[in-house]
Parts: C-alpha cells; structure tokens; sequence
C-alpha cells in the first residue's frame, strides 16, 4: 500500500486533461476580457449592500423632527421621555441585531441558492439598509422620529412579508408541495419574516420616539402592553422555525431542545408581564429576555461546533458552512429578546441598563 | 449519432486534486494511476500488446490530437498483472488472463485468415467488422479453443477496456463528473445547479462562461 | 478548529501507519480492533484461544452475522465472528475512486449458469468485516406484512414460521440502531415508529422519480436511507458525495462495520479478519467447531454453537463443502435443500436523458422511491397484475466506471458511439426495480470442480427466470418507462437483464421436510448450527433485503438467549 501522502508534489508524469480533446475545430479559449470578470460578484453585492447602508445611515440624520412631540415644547425633561428614549433605542438594538441576522443568513441561503432568481438579491439589500437604519437609531439618544428610519423599516416589514409569500410558494411548487421535506429543504419559510420582524420592531421604535413619554401609545393602546404581547408572539413564532429546523436535526444534540422550550418559556412570561399593572416590578421576565438574548448569541457557538462536526469540519467550510446549522440564524432570538427588554422597559415605566 | 464535443471547456478534475475534495488515500491511488504511462506492460507479452491497443483504439477511441491519451492498454495490462477479477464467469469462459491471451490470439489469427493481416495492421473498417463479428458470436476460428467470440467481447474485451478508460481523469474531463469527493461533498443537487467545484457545462453561445467557472473548480 | 478523531483529521497523514496493509496483514489482534470511527486509533479487543470452547463461532460479520455477534454478546456470550475480508478503516483506506474500491468486492471465483446467468461481484458480494453492508445502498425498508405468509394470503412462495408483528417490533429496534433517515410518515403499511433522523435532502435524479409517480397518479417518497441526515456519535451527517456504493469514507453511512461491530467489540466479542473459514466440523452430531484460514494456516476454534452467516452464496457453499461421514451431503441438508430456491431481486432499470443537467453523481445513489407496486395487487388497465410478487422502484445515481459498462454491456455501445454517448452522463436519470422474484428449486448453488486460492470448491451458480418472473419484468419496465417518460425523459432505453441482492438457499419454515432452518434460525439437523443471513428467507419481496436480516438476526439472539439463559 502506498503510503498516506499528504498534498506532496505530484507524480511527474501527471497527466493534463480537457486540453487533449480540443481539436483543430475547438481552438484553445482564452478568458475573455470583461469588465466584470475582475470583480467578484459577491464583492459587488457586498460593495451595493455597504453603500445603500452608508446612504440610509446618513438620509436617517437628515429627516428628523427635532424634539419630542406634543405642545409643550422642550421647557424640562420629563422623567417618560428617558423612558422611552432608551426603550427606542433598545427597539433599535433588536431591529439591528435582526437585520444582521437577515442580513448574513440570506446571503448564506441565497448564495447556496446561486441567486437563481434576480429578486433573491432583494433581502441583501434590504437588510443592509434596514441595519444602517437600526444601527442610526440605536446611537440616537434624541427623542423625535426620523422619517427616513421610519420609511426604511416599513420598507423591511413589507419587503419580510413578500418574501415570505416568495418562499411559500416555492414549497408549494416543489415535487411533493407542502411536505415536510420541502419545509426542511425548499426555500425556508419562516426565514423571510425576521426581516418583517426587524421592521416592525424599527418602526415601533419611531413611534415610541413620537409617542407621549407619560402614557405611550401604540396603534391606540398603552404602548408597554402592546408591545410584550406583540414581541411574546415574535418569540413563538422564531420559536416555530427553530422548531422545524431542528426537528429537520432530529435534536440530535440535547442542546438542540433550548431554543424550543426557553424561548416560549420567556414569552410566557413576557405576557404575564403585559398583564401586571403599569409600573409593577418584572425582574422575571427581564430575566428570561435576557435568558433568550444570551441564547441567541451562545447557539453561534453551538452552531459552530455543528460545523465543526460536519465531514471536513471547518477546513471544507465552503460546504459545511452553508449544509451545517446555519451560524447567523440563532441571533435573531436575541433580537426579539431586546425587543421584549424594551417593552418591559415601558412597563416598569422606567429605564434600566440591563 | 451525437458527435463527440468540448463539452466541459478548459475543466480538468485533476485540479480539484488539492482542494477538500480529495483525501490523502485518493491522492495515493490517483498518483499510482497516473505514473502508468501508454507503454507500460507487465502482462500482455510483445505479440499481444498492439493487438490489444487496437482493440482499446476501436472500443473507446480518442482524439488523433489528444496530446495526452489515456493510456487505455495498459490500465488493462494493469488489472491483469495485479489479477483484479471480477468474482464470477461463465463456465465457458477460462479465468480472465487465460481468456485475455486466449481472445487475443484468436482475434489475430481471425485477421490473419480473413484479411492476411495481423489485427493492429487491419484499418479502422477492418477492425470494427471483426470486432462485430465477435460481438455477435460469428468468429469461430480453431484458435478460439471453444470460447465463445460473443462471451469473450462481451464478458471480457467490454467491461475491461470501457471500466480502464473511464478510470482515468481526462475521461472524467471529457464527461464533465465531479471525479473524487471526500471529504467534500455536494451541497447543490437540484436541477440545473452546480457547485462551484463541479465542472460547467458549455451552454451554446456561452462556451465562454463555462470556460471560466471551469478555470475555478479546484479552488 | 480541529476535533481530534472527526472528520477533519480524516486528511492528517501523521496517523497513517506506513506498510500497514489490511488486505494481508490482520488487523484486528494482539487484544485491540481498529477503531473504524477514529483516525489511527483503536479499541481494546478480548481474544480466544483456539482449543478454548467459545460459546459462539460466527462465520461472516455482515448484515446478519455482525449484527448477530453484537447482541449475543451483549447478552453475554463469548462470541468469535470470522470474515474473510480485511478489517477497513473507511477514513483512511476508502478513495473515492471506483477501480480502487473494488477491493469491497467478493471477486473470488464463482461460476454462473443457467438461462440467466447472474453477475456476482460488485452488486451483490461484499468482502470486508461488515460484509455488503460496506458497500450496500443504505436502503432501509420493511417487508410488507402479508409476505411473512406469502403462500397462504397471497397464494405463492411459501410462508414464513415468524409473525409480522413480531418482526415489526425487531424493525424498530434496527431502525433504532442504525438511525435510519427517514420521511416523517411513511405512506406505505401499518403504522411504524416515526425514523430516529429525517429524510435527506432529495436531488435532481429523485426529483424525477418524484415527477413521474406523481404524473402517473401514484405515491413518492424520500427513501429511508441507513445514513445519517445529523450527526450519530462520531459519525458526521452525510456529505452527499455519492460514493455510497463503493465504501463510505466519512462513515455517515451506518453500516454493520461503524455500527453493530464497534458495539460487540466493547461487548467482548472478538472478530477475526482475513479468516476464512473453510468447513465446519461435527461429532457426534453436532457441530464442534470451525476450521479457518488464518495468517498462513489452518486453524481449529471449538465452539459450543456455530452460525453461518455467509450470505446466501458462502452459506451453502460453506455447508456442502463441509460433507463428512455424518453428514455425507453436507450439514442441515437432510431435506435437500441446502442451496436451492437461491433467490435475486429483478433490478431492471429505464434511463433516459433530459434536457436539465441531473448530474446524479451527487448524493446517495437511490433518494426517492415508490413502493406502489409492492401494495397494489391489482392494478389497472395497462397495467393490470399478471403475476404475483410485487416491486419497488428507486431513483439511481451511477458512476463513470458503471454508466459507462452499463451503457457498453446493456445498450450495446461501444467506439464514437459510447464517448459521444458518455457525454450526455449529467443529463441521464433512471429508475431502476427491485423486485421479487419466485423461489425456485433449480435456482441453486452448488459445488464446482474449480478449487479457489484455499484449495476449496468454487460455488456454481445456476439461475433461471419463470414465467412468473419474466412477467414481473414486463410489468416493471412498462410502468417504468411511462414514468420516466411522463417526468421529462427522452430516448428511454431497458436496461432488461440486471439482478441483485441474495436470499433464500438455507430457508427457514416449520417444517424440517421442506425447510432447513427453524424460525429462530436453528438447523433441523444439528442442534447447535445456526443460519443467521439472506440465506434463510422464504420469499424475498419487493425490497431491499438488509434491514430484513438485521431484524432477523436480533430475533434469533434474543431467541437463543431466551433458550440457553
């Protein structure tokens, strides 16, 4: 047996391939000269995606209402409005962290894709412009809506929700139409509504800027209760798709159980919280967003040690990465984790750092 | 019948040899493979060997200007001097380097009675009417020793000059498969989809593109 | 990041021992086993001397007799299973190369006969510790319950001596095992436990199956497949690399080698690589021990019991060549029938080419499958049911070497023809059958006058079609074509004369005048001679026979505990 050699230098007589068969017919090609040959279309896209971010990062600036809303003007600042400034800011924390879930888990999926379809490129963009716009409003300690922001974060709420009609009927296309192999396997399904998320959570986050800091609002209801129920029903349904997905992994790994009974655990509370009276302590379901933040990031981590164990491990990366447990996914767990933090900030009706 | 085409322009599977495609073990026996050159021959004595290239000529011809042709003679020259059999034959059939020498004097000694020539010596034409001669069990010469023309082209003469061609790179190439794969699989199995180690087909009019995703494959 | 022992390693060359070659040098003794799953490293192994009186000697560690060993040792016995082949480490022997892996292979010498020869070698005989299941498809089916009594509800073959519900609860347990991948619900048969891991992703060659069953109004479904789809202990996911049937090099494949064998090491049993054994003695009546071909020699193990799990051509072979003065026409064969009703499974196919690239070269050769025609026993129309027995019919993914000897041997080219032809290889799907075919006493195996390289009679192989079986065949490439057809494909093509798979030359039954083994696998003759493989089926069915096996060779463990505790 010959011995194991490892990448050495090849055997001498090493035989060239294809070229043999071109015939005096087939004259050996040259790469043609193109414009675009020279830059790979990945560069391309990320190059778009960098400066549709930058053009929103700077437009988001530019449209805001300076002080807050309401007659009675900026004569002293009330003990709401840092209320609901930091639960803004923490909206836009969670829409970040969303967009950027989106944002790189698209580009994996939609890379794996090949982007066979044009419109596949959509939620790259997309998704860069609502985190530039996330990220604007997490450093904006004004209060005040920005119109830009504002119209950026619908745009990713809509742009969500067309895509989830894309994906769905990219399942039911499939051989086999809605089967569990084509939930597994076709265009995820619930994949697209992070982006909706992302948007949902940024535009509250503008409406909180606007909102009265003593009693805010939220389509007519107080906002605190609004909003826990409405990121409870976030984290049940990212709950659905970890579910599918991981049942796809057969919870091979016991691990693999946290972000199906954690998650609906601290929505649990996240509701029982929306019911307390206005101001009443919440230690626990702050423990538990914090609980499911924390999970978003650690299941990165895990997430890695999945590829890792994958055939090739991280040196065939270029399969594993986009076959293993998907990396960017586990983070927008924590992105609706703040944005339960941020409506328990206006619960406890008062700001709190953790 | 389709024309033999450049169907996987400038791929060459042999790129691939050190990227996550290919384990040490592969590298091993794909080396061994190709340090065997068109004249090398343990077994086949001097009478049998060009009789034998030009049977592998006819069963899997190459291009005239291939600069590198396989070697298909000698990878069944191989298989016989390192007796790698198939596990089973016809009882009128003798064991496969028995058969070899036997087929292969009898082919000539066919060629000598019907044209007064050896085997290599016969054109193109020539050669294939006797080699379908013998597909259909025609040939019954003396020299044949009571084994069926038709059982040896097809039981021996078949299987091994087709298995030898197609274990080889540049046929690989010319087939467009993803040759070895371990520790790199496949991620893309759909219609129409390729991984970017996978040879690219020549689309007409887009000969070019492919020419250029195949330049890529072993990174 | 580097986890020692997994995948990445499997490229490391610092572990490689230089010289060390499996196939002639053993590996498994001086007290440790190779440790399949980890690269260079090995596993403590308890070893017997020959004149010490195990419990059990286990000639063949496949399907059936590797299987067999884990459990009996696992309940306790001293066991010493023999294979004649190597004792592979897939991470490092396994290249991904046709030629190369045809070392897998039982390429002794056999004679075929018979008005349908059959091909033996790649398809069908494996030698290697962990038998054909090193280099089988994966496909893990369960016989449909009315085959267990084939004669009496559907009025062919014979019956099996063992309920189905019986073996549905040892299905469970393989499947359990092997963590079969599975789709969510099956859509064939009686309610089974939900597959301990899902389907896999299905490819462009499955699709098409999926498209053609679904044109021509019949079921699909992902084939539950014995490689895992997540990760089982060291064995990582499946790679899709396609090699399937040529030895897996990642060990996502749950074959008897990385499965059962790793398990009956750490139970204490020993295995025996590059150890034939070449007859099996007998005083008084019953069988004392076996002689084995090993490091040069012949040797001698006592043994308390005897299992012959050979496969359904070494089995028979083993016991006919094993005639003395007890037995002067071979061990068990008081009924006659040791090597008759040798049955094969039909394995025609339809191949066509389309105008998308297919490239089925990626991912387990078989993804998709239909099992319409093992349920249906009517049909309609066209295709009405003229025969009995019944089929499934999977997607295929061949390699160069086999398309290009399938296109040279069964489509007739060669020259321009078979190069010009070779290149369509990324747009060319098949579906191909297995199918069931009739027990027949004329099929058989016996002894030739040929001697192999240890001095004993080669096995002859005779092996005709009845009627019965031709009009399977009709059927099958009848509604095949239409579905191949119906999915897309142009210029479909028969490929008419293809077998596979082994059973049925030991049978068991209920009857000592028409069987030769009992239903726990015992032989009517010697009390202590066991059959545990392929051999002993009645009937084949429509399926992939290994599962079948593996839950056999459970039962006939727990069989035996149950008796000797």
């Amino acid at each position: 047996m010959p011995t194991l050699s490892d990448r050495g230098p090849r055997p001498p007589e090493r035989h060239r391939g294809a070229q043999g068969l071109s015939g005096p017919a087939l004259k050996r090609r040259v790469a043609p000269v193109r414009a675009e040959a020279a830059v790979h279309p990945v560069v391309v896209l990320a190059a778009a995606a960098i400066g549709a971010g930058l053009l929103t990062w700077f437009a988001s600036g530019r449209s805001k209402r300076l002080g807050p809303a309401g007659s009675e003007g900026r004569r002293y600042a009330r003990r709401g409005s840092a209320v609901t400034a930091s639960a803004a800011q923490r909206l836009n924390h969670a829409s970040t962290m969303l967009a950027a879930s989106v944002l790189f888990d698209s580009g994996l999926e939609h890379y794996r894709g090949q982007f066979f379809n044009r419109a596949m490129y959509t939620p790259i963009i997309v998704s860069s412009v609502t985190l530039a716009a996330s990220l604007h409003g997490a450093g904006d300690t004004d209060p005040g809506s920005s119109r830009v922001r504002h119209g950026v974060q619908a745009l990713a709420g809509l742009t969500g929700l067309i895509g989830f009609g894309f994906h769905a009927y990219n399942v039911g296309k499939r051989e086999g139409g809605y089967s569990f192999q084509n939930l597994f396997y076709s265009a995820p399904i619930g994949a697209p509504m992070a982006l909706t998320l992302a948007g949902i959570l940024g535009v509250i986050a503008e409406h909180v800027r606007d909102a009265d800091p003593d009693a805010p609002r939220l389509v007519g209801l107080p906002a605190g209760p609004a909003l826990a129920l409405a990121t409870a029903g976030m984290l049940a349904g990212t709950t659905l798709e970890a579910g599918l997905l991981h049942f796809r992994g057969a919870f091979q790994n016991p691990a693999m159980y946290i972000p199906v009974s954690l998650p609906p655990l601290a929505a649990a509370l996240l509701a029982r919280a929306a019911a307390k009276p206005a101001g009443a302590n919440q230690a626990g379901a702050k423990w538990g967003m914090w609980a499911v933040s924390a999970m978003g990031v650690g299941g990165v981590a895990f997430h890695a040690y999945g590829v890792a164990r994958m055939m090739g491990g991280w040196d065939n990366w270029r399969q594993n990465l986009i076959d293993g447990p998907p990396l960017p996914a586990p983070p927008s767990f924590s992105g609706v984790a703040l944005g339960g933090l941020a409506a328990l900030e206006l619960l406890e009706h008062r700001p709190f750092r953790f | 019948m389709l024309p033999r085409r450049d169907l996987y322009p400038g791929y060459d599977v042999l790129a691939k040899r050190d990227s996550p495609s290919w384990n040490a073990k592969t590298r091993a026996v794909l080396d061994e493979r190709l340090r065997i050159g068109p004249e090398t021959r343990r077994f086949f004595d001097e009478a049998e060997w060009p009789t034998i290239k030009a049977i592998a000529d006819r069963i899997v011809p190459q291009p005239v200007d291939r600069a590198d042709p396989v070697p298909v003679a000698a990878l069944v020259d191989h298989k016989l001097a390192t007796d790698t059999r198939d596990g089973y034959r016809n009882p009128e059939l003798p064991e496969e380097r028995e058969a070899w020498r036997l087929g292969l004097t009898a082919l000539d000694a066919e060629a000598q009675a019907r044209f007064g020539a050896r085997f290599h010596e016969l054109g193109t034409w020539a050669q294939d009417a006797l080699l379908k001669s013998a597909e259909v069990g025609e040939l019954t010469d003396a020299a044949w020793a009571g084994m069926p023309s038709n059982l040896f082209f097809h039981k021996r003469v078949l299987p091994d000059v087709v298995k030898a061609y197609y274990a080889h790179p540049t046929a690989w190439n010319e087939i467009g498969w993803g040759g070895p794969a371990s520790p790199r699989g496949y991620v893309r199995m759909d219609f129409d989809r390729r991984d970017p180690w996978e040879a690219a087909e020549a689309k007409p009019g887009r000969e070019d593109e492919a020419y250029e995703d195949n330049l890529l494959v072993g990174r | 990041m580097r986890i020692p022992g997994l995948g990445n390693a499997a490229d490391n060359p610092k572990h490689a021992i230089p010289g060390n070659d499996p196939e002639h040098q053993p590996r498994a003794r001086d007290g440790r086993a190779p440790n399949v799953m980890r690269i260079g490293e090995w596993v403590p192994m308890r070893q017997h001397r020959d004149d010490e009186e195990v419990d059990f000697a286990i000639v063949g560690t496949g399907a059936g007799g590797g299987t067999l060993a884990c459990r009996l040792a696992e309940r306790g016995f001293s066991v010493v299973a023999f294979d004649a082949g190597p004792y592979f480490r897939p991470l490092e022997d396994f290249a991904s190369d046709e030629s190369h892996q045809s070392k897998l292979y039982w390429t002794d010498e056999r004679i075929v006969d018979g008005e349908n020869p059959l091909q033996m070698g790649s398809n069908n005989s494996g030698k290697a510790v962990g038998g054909s299941t090193v280099h089988y498809a994966m496909v893990a089916l369960r016989f449909r319950p009315e085959w267990f009594k084939a004669r009496t509800l559907m009025g062919y073959g014979a019956d099996w001596p063992i309920d189905w519900r019986e073996m549905w609860h040892y299905y469970d347990q393989v499947e359990d095992d092997l963590k079969i991948s599975g789709p969510v619900s099956y859509p064939w048969g009686p309610h089974r436990r939900r597959y301990h891991r899902r389907a896999h992703e299905i490819n462009a060659a499955a699709k098409v199956l999926a498209r053609g069953a679904e044109a021509m109004g019949i079921g699909w479904t992902p084939t539950p497949l014995a490689t895992v789809s997540a990760p089982h202990g060291d064995a990582p996911p499946c790679v899709y690399r396609g090699f399937c049937t040529l030895g897996c090099s990642t060990n996502a494949k749950q074959s008897v080698l990385v499965s059962y064998l790793p398990r009956a090491l750490k139970a204490g049993a020993e295995i025996r690589d590059l150890a034939m054994v070449g007859r099996i003695e007998t005083k008084n009546g019953r069988a004392s021990g076996v002689h084995y071909f090993r490091e040069g020699k012949w040797r001698f193990q006592r043994a308390k019991n005897v299992v012959v799990a050979g496969y359904a051509i070494e089995t028979p072979r083993l016991l006919l060549n094993s005639a003395n003065q007890e037995f002067p026409d071979g061990l068990a064969n008081s009924s006659g029938l040791v090597g008759k009703n040798l049955m094969v499974q039909g394995n025609q196919a339809v191949w066509g080419v389309f105008d998308e690239e297919i490239r089925s070269y990626k991912g387990p050769p078989s993804l998709a499958i239909s099992e319409h025609w093992n349920y249906d026993d009517r049909g309609h129309g066209p295709f009405a049911k003229d025969f009995f027995g019944g089929y499934s019919y999977m997607s295929q993914g061949p390699l160069p070497q086999l398309w290009a000897n399938t296109q040279a041997s069964a489509h007739g080219l060669w020259g321009e023809a078979l190069v010009a032809e070779m290149q369509r290889y990324n747009h060319v799907a098949g579906l191909k059958v297995v199918s069931e075919y009739m027990p027949q006493e004329r099929n058989r195996v016996t002894l030739s006058d040929v001697k192999d390289q240890y001095g004993l009679p080669v096995a002859r192989i005779t092996y005709s079609w009845c009627d019965n079986d031709k009009a399977l065949n009709r059927h099958a490439l009848k509604f095949l074509r239409e579905a191949l057809v119906a999915a897309g494909g142009r210029e479909v093509w028969d490929q008419g004369d293809d077998t596979c798979h082994l059973n049925g030359t030991a049978r068991m039954g209920a009857d000592p005048r028409t069987s030769v083994v009992d239903a726990d696998c015992r032989s009517w003759d010697i009390p202590n001679l066991y059959v545990c493989d392929g051999s002993v089926f009645p009937t084949v069915g429509g399926v992939n026979p290994s599962l079948t096996i593996q839950a056999i060779a459970l039962r006939t463990a727990d069989r035996i505990s149950s008796r000797e505790r």
